[in-house]
């Protein structure tokens, strides 16, 4: 007597309905795996390549945001369209708010801030962002704040580039990294 | 005493939907579905307030107990505000667990508050109480057995 699909949406939908979640969650099947996608009221505030253990992903956000962490296909349902069109190649900008919770450093909030205006296409070093941020010699730490970017994708850190060329490090995988360049038309293939 | 942190709720759900609803089921029969539906929305309403996550199989347990109680109307013999087991110390508020099982006699409701309070597994109630595990076992039986036919 497994908890049935039914059982289980209409405990998410009704915890949904009385305002019981902190945050909801669902898995989406993409180019580039399994993605699991997290939303709070504010926005979404994480998203995890399938690299990650979910059960780690879940505690974190219960740790980090609220213990009534709740899976929802509707709540996230948004967010997981967008992504997926996007994935397929739609050039509409990813422009959800975003709820940054989860990074409690306010330099590396603010590297992401200014990460999020670097548009598709386009590409921007270390450095450069660093620069952007304030801090022109924080380009290490500015790799340490794309490296602990929780919602990848929609703060598209994907588009950091080292100064001395290569497409550099990115948390699920550089290849990841050249699919997602080569299909915003930043990186020749 | 080390505690644990709270986990995300929706593992609890997909780790213990399964027993729950079979209790629930031993319990009520056909409810077993809305009680423990309304079980996990009780303890989503009062997750924020638990201090750390230990022993929440059992809370979960409590909790599918009195839902099942509500469910039925059934009126419960002692107010809740006038219950103070020593178990109960350590508890969670869970709607007044310690009042429905107030009527059970003292082996069988200790033997429960051992396996719903403290989420002890059968061959440790077992060495609590001194008796073999199938004893325990029996006792634990017995007062769900019980409480199933105050509800029917």
């Amino acid at each position: 007597m497994s908890p049935t699909t039914e059982f289980l949406d209409k405990l998410a939908s009704a915890a949904v309905d009385e305002g019981l979640t902190d945050v909801t969650y669902e898995y989406m099947s993409s180019p580039i795996g399994k993605l699991l996608v997290a939303t709070t009221e504010q926005g979404v505030c994480r998203v995890a390549f399938q690299q990650e253990e979910p059960t780690g992903v879940l505690e974190e956000l219960a740790g980090g945001i609220g213990g009534r962490v709740v899976r929802s296909a509707t709540e996230t349902q948004p967010v997981r369209d967008a992504l997926a069109a996007y994935l397929e190649g739609d050039p509409t900008e990813l422009s959800f708010p975003v709820d940054f919770s989860l990074m409690h450093s306010g330099f590396r909030r603010t590297v992401l801030e200014h990460l999020r205006k670097v548009n598709r296409g386009h590409v921007v070093t270390y450095g450069e962002l660093a620069r952007r941020a304030g801090s022109p010699r924080a380009a290490r730490a500015v790799g340490t704040a794309c490296a602990t970017n929780p919602v990848p994708l929609i703060v598209p850190c994907h588009r950091v580039l080292p100064s001395g060329g290569g497409v550099g490090n990115y948390g699920g995988g550089p290849e990841k990294k050249v699919f997602l360049l080569e299909l915003e038309g930043a990186l020749l293939a | 005493m080390p505690t644990t942190a709270l986990p995300p709720f929706w593992l609890l759900v997909e780790n213990h939907a399964d027993e729950l609803l079979r209790y629930a089921r031993r319990l009520s029969g056909d409810d077993a579905e809305d009680i423990v539906q309304e079980a996990f929305l009780r303890g989503l309403r009062s997750y924020p307030n638990l201090k750390h996550g230990d022993h929440l199989r059992a809370w979960l347990f409590r909790i599918t107990t009195t839902t099942a109680f509500d469910h039925s109307g059934n009126q419960r013999e002692v107010p809740v505000a006038e219950v103070r087991g020593d178990a109960f110390e350590h508890s969670f508020d869970d709607g007044g667990f310690e009042s429905i099982i107030e009527t059970l006699s003292d082996a069988n409701r200790d033997a429960l508050r051992l396996r719903f309070v403290e989420d002890l597994a059968y061959d440790d109630i077992a060495r609590k109480l001194g008796c073999s595990t199938a004893a325990a076992r029996r006792r634990v039986s017995t007062a769900i057995g019980s409480l199933r036919e105050r509800l029917t």
